[in-house]
C-alpha cells in the first residue's frame, strides 16, 4: 500500500502555523508527521506541536455537528434546549442570506449608529488561518462590529499589545534568544504557549549557556526548565522591576550600569521637562529642548550642533510647556530637568528593601539579579548582522499574561521597556524585539509601520482626544475610539479595544453614555466566550438579547447553544486556504524566510456534511446580493495578495461565482509571483504537492534599531509626556459630558507609572461585593499547558488524554504544606467559594512549587456542554468571577485573578 | 552489531507531551495507555524545589525481566536490542507488566476508543491483535526496520526514526546505535554525564538520561490519578 504525504498546516494557536504531513494510505489518514522538507528553513527545524498531532482525532470527533441546524425553540438561555432541527445547506444559506438582505435593506447601521452585523473571531487571530475567504465577505459587507470579545483583555497580553506596540511596535515581545545570555521571565510561560519555535530556540540557547530566571507564584512548565525560580507574590512583578531601576540608577554608578550613548540618543532621557510635567519646547519650532553641557545651553533635541546631552542636573531655560489640547501652560524662563534626572528621582524610594516587602523576594536576590542583568548586557559590545555592525545586548525581560494584563500591567510593560532601553537591549541583537504588529498599519510589515512622527519619535496614530476631535462614535459597541486612544483604529482595534465593554454595557448601561443595542445579526467563528471570557451569566443575558445568531459550529458548545443557525464548516484538515508563514511573528518566530503555506483537504470526515469556509462565504455574499463587492475585495488582495497588479492579472470576474479551488488557485499564483519577484508562478496543484513556498527574509528585519538610527528616531521612553497629555484630554472630554465612571482608568496616564499594589484593586472589589477579603485567603491564578489550549482543543479526546498527565490540568494546584494542614490529600474534592457568591467543585493536587497563598487553576475548561470537555471536572476562574468596572485597568483589561476560599468536600 | 538506544536529555524537557501524543497517533494506542509519557515530578520542598519532567517508556533492557517471566515466549529481545511482544502469541496474563520495574507495559483488554464508539480512523488504524495482549513501546521498530530497504539511517533520517524522537520540540530525545561510536547517542553519552533508571536492578536499560542529578523513579507518583 502506498502512503501519500499530504502537506498542510496547523494554526490552533498563535504560535503556529506548524507545517505537517497527514500520512494517507488508501485514501485514509494513518498518521501525522512534521513536514521534514521545511526543517532546514524553520526556526524549530520543522517540529510541530502536540496539538497538531491531535488533528486526525479532531476531524473524526463523532460529536461534530453533522449538518446545518436551525433552532426551533425561540427562547434562549443556559437552561433552554434550542431544539435543533436538521436542515440542508441550501436552506441554511438561504435563511442566513435572508437575514443579511433584510439588514442591508434597513441600512448597514442601526438607528443608534451601530453596525447591524457583529462578528466574534475567537482565539487570538487564529481564525484567520481557518476562515478561508470569510474576511472578503466581511470586507464586502461594510461596517462590522468586532467588539464582542471571546477572551481578549483577559486571556491576552493586553497591555503588552497596546503599550508594546506604542513603544516599539511590539504587539508581542520576543527575546532574540539566538544571542541572549540572560532572560528574566516574569511569568512568561513560553513552554506552554510559545509553540515549538520558542521551545526549540530556548533549549538550543540553554545548551549554549543561556540562563533563564523565572519569577512567578507557581512553578509553571516554563519554570521547570529555568535555572532559577523566584516565587514572587502575584502581581508584584512591577515592584521588582522598579527596584532593579533603583539599584542601577542609585546603588550602581549609572554611567557604568547603563548604555549612556543609547540612553542619550535613542530615548527621551535627555529631554527637558518643566515644572508642570511637560516637555519644555523651543519657542517657534515647538521642538522639545535638551541641555548641551558642553555649550552650556538648551537646544532643540535634533539640533545638528549638539555636542552632548545632559542627563542629570537642573537648568534654567527659555521656552514653553504645551499641555492638553495644545494649551500653553507655561512660557518664558523656567527651571527644567532632563527626563533621566526625573527618572532617578522617581525610582529613588523603590529600594530593594521596599520591593522585598511587596514581592517576598530577598533584597540580596534583587541586587544580585540586577547586577547579573547589567553584566550580561555587555554594554559596548557589537555584533555583525548581515554585514551591519549592531549593538549586542544579550539580556531580555519577558512578561507573562497575568503580569501584562489588568491593573499593574502598564507599570510592568513600561518597566520592562525602560530597563531594556537603559542597557541598550531594546530592538538590538540579543535583547527584546517586537515579533508582531497588529494595531499599526501595515499589519504584516513591521518596519513599514515605523514612520517619522512628532518630537523625534515614531508617528503614533492614537485615537484623537483633543477638543473638537474626540467623539463617541458607534463604530463599535465597545467605543474603542472614545475610550482607548492606544488601541488605534485598525482591523484588530475593535477586538482589543476595551473588549470587556461591549458585553458589559449591553447588560448594564453606563451613565451619560449611549445605550448599547444588540446587533441584528451576530456571527461567531471558532470562539466560545461563555467559557473563555468571564462571567457566563452576563454573557448569557447578552446572547439572549441578540435576535439572530449564526455560529460556525464544530460541536455543540456553551455559546452556540444560543445560536439560531449552526453551520458546520469544513474543519482544520478538510478546508482549503493559503496562509502567511515566516517573517517575524508571535511568539518567538524570527525566520530567515517569508512565504505562504497551504491548508488542504487531507482527511475528511464523511459523516459530516460540512462546507468549505470559502464556499460558504461566496454563497452568502452571492445570496445576500453583494457578490461583486466580495470578488472585488479578493481582487484587491484581502486574501493576502492582490490578484491584479501592473505586472500580473489573476483577477476574478466580479460578477461570477467561483469555487474555493478556483479562488485559491489564483491566490497561489499571485503569492508566488510576488514572493519570487515574477520568477516563479505556482498554482494550487503545485501547492497541493509541495505545501509551502518561501523567499529569503533578512535578519535585519528582526530589529528596529537600524531603521530607528537611519530615521533619527527615538523610543518614547522613559517619559510618557504624550500619554500624560492624552489622559488629561480624555479626562476633560469625559467630564465635559458628565462621565466619571472611567476616572480610575485615567489615573494610568502618568508620565512615569507610580507603584500601587494591583491586589488592592481586587480587594476593593471584594469589599464592593460586601465581602471581607480576609475571608478569602487564596489568590486563584491560572496557567496553561501546550496540549490543550483554548476552546478549539478542549473537545479533542486525544489531547485531553495527554494533557491530564500535566500537573494542574485536571486539578487545582495548591501548596503541599498548606494543603496537608487543611487535611487535604492529592485528588481530594474541594469546594471553591468566591466573593461573587459563585462556587465550584474540583480536585486538588498538592505541589511544592506553589506559593502558600496561591491556588492555580487551568486557563480553560469548566465546560458543561462541549463534548469531552464537559466530562472533565476542572475549575475555570471565568465561571467564578464577574465583570466589574473596578477590576478593569486603564486599557479596559483585567487579569485572571480572584480571591477564593477552599473547603474540603465530604 | 547494532544496539538501538535512546538518550533523553531530560534537563531540556518541557513536559509538553508532544512525544506522548505523536506516539499515540503513530501506534494507535487506546486512551489511558501510554507507551511513553512524561512524568511531572518535583524534587525538594517549597521554596527550594525543582520541577522535573521525566520522559519514560520501555527501557529495552539488555536483561529484561519481562522476557524472562513471559510464560508463552511472546516477549522477546532482538539481537539489535529491541524488546517486543508477539501479539499473536501473547496470552495477556499480565506477568510481564507486574515484573517491569518501569511501569512500561500496558495490558489492552478490551481496546477502548477515544470517543466511545470507534471512529473511522481508529477502525482503520488500530492493531486488533493488541486486544487481549500486553503492549509497550517498540522503539517504533516498524519504522526502524525500514532502514534496510530505504538505505536510510535511524536516528538521522526521520522516516526510520521513532516518532517520539521526530516529534520532540525541545531536542530532548535522541535515537541511534550504541555500537556505532560516531552515532549521536554514542557522542552524547561520551560527552555528558548520564545515568539509567533503577540501575541497581541490573536490567541494563537501553535508555539513558542526561540530568543534573540522578532521579529516583517515584512509582507512587506515576499512578497518582483520580
Amino acid at each position: 500500500m502506498v502512503v501519500k504525504r499530504v502537506p498542510t498546516y496547523c494554526y490552533q494557536c498563535v504560535s503556529g502555523p506548524d507545517l505537517l504531513y497527514v500520512m494517507v494510505e488508501d485514501g485514509k489518514p494513518i498518521g501525522i508527521e512534521p513536514n521534514y522538507d521545511i526543517s532546514d528553513k524553520h526556526p524549530a527545524r520543522g517540529r510541530i506541536c502536540a496539538k497538531a498531532y491531535g488533528l486526525i482525532h479532531k476531524t473524526y470527533n463523532p460529536f461534530r455537528i453533522k449538518s446545518p441546524m436551525r433552532r426551533t425553540n425561540p427562547r434562549k438561555g443556559i437552561g433552554e434546549d434550542p431544539k435543533w432541527e436538521e436542515i440542508t445547506w441550501d436552506e441554511a444559506l438561504d435563511l442566513v442570506a435572508a437575514k443579511l438582505r433584510e439588514a442591508r435593506a434597513k441600512g448597514l447601521l442601526d438607528e443608534n449608529g451601530y453596525p447591524r452585523l457583529a462578528v466574534t473571531l475567537g482565539e487570538a487571530g487564529t481564525p484567520m488561518g481557518y476562515y478561508g475567504s470569510f474576511n472578503a465577505f466581511l470586507a464586502a459587507w461594510g461596517p462590522v462590529d468586532y467588539s464582542f470579545g471571546s477572551g481578549q483583555g483577559v486571556k491576552c497580553y493586553h497591555s503588552e499589545h497596546l503599550y508594546g506596540e506604542y513603544w516599539h511596535r511590539a504587539f508581542i515581545v520576543a527575546a532574540d534568544s539566538q544571542r541572549t545570555k540572560l532572560v528574566l521571565s516574569f511569568g512568561h510561560n513560553d513552554n506552554a504557549t510559545g509553540g515549538v519555535n520558542s521551545i526549540w530556540k530556548h533549549m538550543s540557547a540553554k545548551d549554549r549557556g543561556m540562563k533563564w530566571i523565572q519569577f512567578e507564584p507557581h512553578m509553571s512548565v516554563t519554570a521547570a526548565t529555568a535555572d532559577e525560580w523566584i516565587p514572587i507574590r502575584p502581581k508584584s512583578d512591577g515592584a521588582f522591576m522598579l527596584a532593579m531601576m533603583n539599584v542601577m540608577l542609585h546603588e550602581m554608578d549609572w554611567r557604568e550600569s547603563t548604555d549612556v550613548d543609547f540612553v542619550k540618543r535613542m530615548t527621551n532621557a535627555p529631554y527637558l521637562v518643566g515644572p508642570d510635567g511637560f516637555y519644555v519646547r523651543e519657542k517657534g519650532s515647538g521642538k522639545p529642548l535638551v541641555w548641551d553641557p558642553v555649550e552650556g545651553r538648551a537646544r532643540a533635541f535634533d539640533d545638528d550642533g549638539i555636542k552632548d546631552f545632559a542627563l542629570t542636573g537642573e537648568y534654567t531655560v527659555e521656552g514653553f510647556e504645551m499641555g492638553p489640547d495644545k494649551e500653553t501652560v507655561r512660557e518664558g524662563e523656567m527651571r527644567a530637568k532632563p527626563v533621566f534626572e526625573l527618572l532617578r528621582e522617581h525610582v529613588k524610594p523603590y529600594t530593594p528593601e521596599w520591593a522585598s516587602r511587596i514581592t517576598d523576594v530577598d533584597p540580596r536576590t534583587i541586587r544580585r539579579i540586577t547586577r547579573e542583568f547589567v553584566e550580561s548586557a555587555s554594554i559596548g559590545a557589537t555584533t555583525e548582522v548581515e554585514g551591519l555592525q549592531l549593538p549586542l545586548r544579550p539580556v531580555a525581560i519577558l512578561t507573562g499574561r497575568g503580569v501584562s494584563n489588568g491593573w499593574g500591567a502598564y507599570l510592568v510593560v513600561w518597566a520592562r521597556t525602560v530597563l531594556s532601553a537603559l542597557v541598550g537591549a531594546l530592538e538590538t541583537p540579543g535583547g527584546i524585539v517586537g515579533a508582531t504588529t497588529r494595531l499599526n498599519k501595515p499589519m504584516h510589515d513591521r518596519l513599514a509601520t515605523v514612520r517619522i512622527g512628532e518630537d523625534g519619535f515614531m508617528a503614533q496614530s492614537l485615537n484623537p482626544t483633543g477638543k473638537g476631535l474626540w467623539r463617541i462614535d458607534s463604530k463599535s459597541r465597545n467605543f474603542h475610539r472614545a475610550l482607548s486612544p492606544l488601541v488605534l483604529d485598525s482591523s484588530w482595534s475593535q477586538a482589543l479595544g476595551p473588549s470587556t465593554i461591549a458585553w458589559y454595557f449591553m447588560d448594564s448601561p453606563a451613565q451619560n453614555w449611549p445605550r448599547v443595542t444588540p446587533p441584528d445579526i451576530y456571527m461567531i467563528f471558532r470562539g466560545n466566550p461563555m467559557v473563555s471570557f468571564m462571567d457566563p451569566d452576563l454573557i448569557a443575558r447578552d446572547l439572549s438579547r441578540m435576535p439572530f445568531m449564526v455560529a460556525f459550529a464544530f460541536t455543540i458548545d456553551e455559546t452556540n447553544w444560543f445560536a439560531d443557525v449552526l453551520l458546520p464548516e469544513a474543519s482544520d484538515l478538510e478546508g482549503l486556504q493559503l496562509f502567511a508563514i515566516g517573517g517575524t511573528s508571535y511568539m518567538e518566530q524570527l525566520w530567515d524566510y517569508i512565504g505562504v503555506a497551504l491548508r488542504q483537504p487531507a482527511a475528511v470526515n464523511r459523516q459530516v456534511n460540512s462546507m468549505d469556509m470559502t464556499d460558504i462565504s461566496t454563497e452568502l455574499a452571492a445570496r445576500a446580493g453583494f457578490l461583486r463587492e466580495y470578488n472585488e475585495a479578493i481582487n484587491r488582495g484581502i486574501l493576502g495578495y492582490p490578484l491584479k497588479t501592473p505586472s500580473y492579472d489573476f483577477s476574478l470576474d466580479p460578477e461570477r461565482k467561483y469555487s474555493a479551488e478556483e479562488i485559491w488557485d489564483r491566490v497561489c499564483r499571485a503569492a508566488t509571483w510576488t514572493l519570487s519577484g515574477g520568477d516563479e508562478v505556482h498554482g494550487l496543484d503545485w501547492f497541493k504537492e509541495h505545501g509551502f513556498y518561501l523567499a529569503r527574509f533578512s535578519r535585519l528585519n528582526w530589529y528596529l534599531h537600524p531603521l530607528m538610527v537611519a530615521k533619527k528616531l527615538r523610543y518614547e521612553v522613559p517619559y510618557n509626556e504624550r500619554l500624560y497629555r492624552v489622559g488629561r484630554e480624555l479626562e476633560r472630554r469625559l467630564h465635559e459630558i458628565g462621565v466619571h465612571w472611567w476616572d480610575t482608568k485615567l489615573d494610568e496616564y502618568t508620565p512615569f507609572p507610580v507603584w500601587e499594589d494591583p491586589l488592592d484593586k481586587w480587594d476593593e472589589w471584594v469589599r464592593e461585593l460586601g465581602e471581607d477579603p480576609r475571608e478569602y485567603p487564596f489568590w486563584m491564578i491560572s496557567t496553561k499547558a501546550m496540549p490543550q489550549l483554548g476552546s478549539t482543543t478542549v473537545a479533542n479526546a486525544l489531547l485531553a488524554d495527554v494533557s491530564r498527565l500535566i500537573a494542574g490540568q485536571r486539578a487545582l494546584l495548591m501548596n503541599a504544606r498548606v494543603g496537608r494542614a487543611m487535611g487535604l490529600r492529592d485528588w481530594d474534592e474541594v469546594l471553591v467559594e468566591a466573593p461573587t457568591g459563585k462556587t465550584a467543585r474540583g480536585f486538588v493536587q498538592l505541589r511544592e512549587g506553589v506559593r502558600p497563598d496561591v491556588v492555580v487553576a487551568s486557563g480553560q475548561l469548566g465546560n458543561w456542554l462541549t463534548p469531552v470537555a464537559k466530562d472533565i471536572k476542572m475549575i475555570n476562574i471565568n465561571l467564578l468571577t464577574k465583570m466589574s468596572m473596578t477590576t478593569l485597568d486603564g486599557t479596559g483589561s483585567t487579569a485572571d485573578l480572584l480571591r477564593v476560599r477552599i473547603r474540603r468536600v465530604g | 552489531m547494532t544496539h538501538w538506544a535512546m538518550v533523553v536529555e531530560a534537563y531540556k524537557c518541557t513536559g509538553c507531551q508532544t512525544c506522548t501524543t505523536a506516539c499515540k497517533v503513530e501506534n494507535a494506542t487506546p486512551p489511558g495507555v501510554y507507551w511513553r509519557r512524561v512524568l511531572d515530578l518535583e524534587v525538594g520542598e517549597y521554596p527550594n524545589v525543582r520541577r522535573v519532567f521525566l520522559p519514560t517508556q520501555c527501557m529495552h533492557c539488555e536483561d529484561p525481566p519481562c522476557v524472562s517471566v513471559c510464560p508463552t515466549g511472546a516477549s522477546r529481545r532482538r539481537d539489535d536490542g529491541i524488546v517486543y511482544i508477539d501479539y499473536d502469541v501473547c496470552a495477556g496474563c499480565g506477568l510481564c507488566a507486574l515484573s517491569c520495574p518501569y511501569g512500561a507495559r500496558w495490558l489492552i483488554k478490551p481496546y477502548e476508543f477515544y470517543y466511545g464508539e470507534p471512529t473511522e480512523y481508529e477502525l482503520n488504524k488500530f492493531d486488533r491483535r493488541m486486544e487481549g495482549a500486553a503492549s509497550k513501546c517498540t522503539f517504533c521498530m516498524h519504522r526502524v526496520d525500514r532502514a534496510g530497504e530505504t538505505g536510510k539511517k535511524p536516528g538521522v533520517d526521520p522516516e526510520v526514526t521513532p516518532m517520539c524522537v521526530n516529534a520532540c520540540p525541545a531536542g530532548v530525545l535522541h535515537f541511534g546505535d550504541l555500537d556505532d561510536p560516531e552515532s549521536e547517542v554514542s557522542r552524547i553519552l561520551r560527552s555528558k554525564k548520564n545515568f539509567r533508571l533503577l540501575e541497581e536492578l541490573r536490567t541494563k536499560p537501553s535508555v539513558y538520561y542526561v540530568l543534573e542529578e540522578e532521579i529516583v523513579l517515584p512509582t507512587e507518583q506515576v499512578a497518582a490519578e483520580p
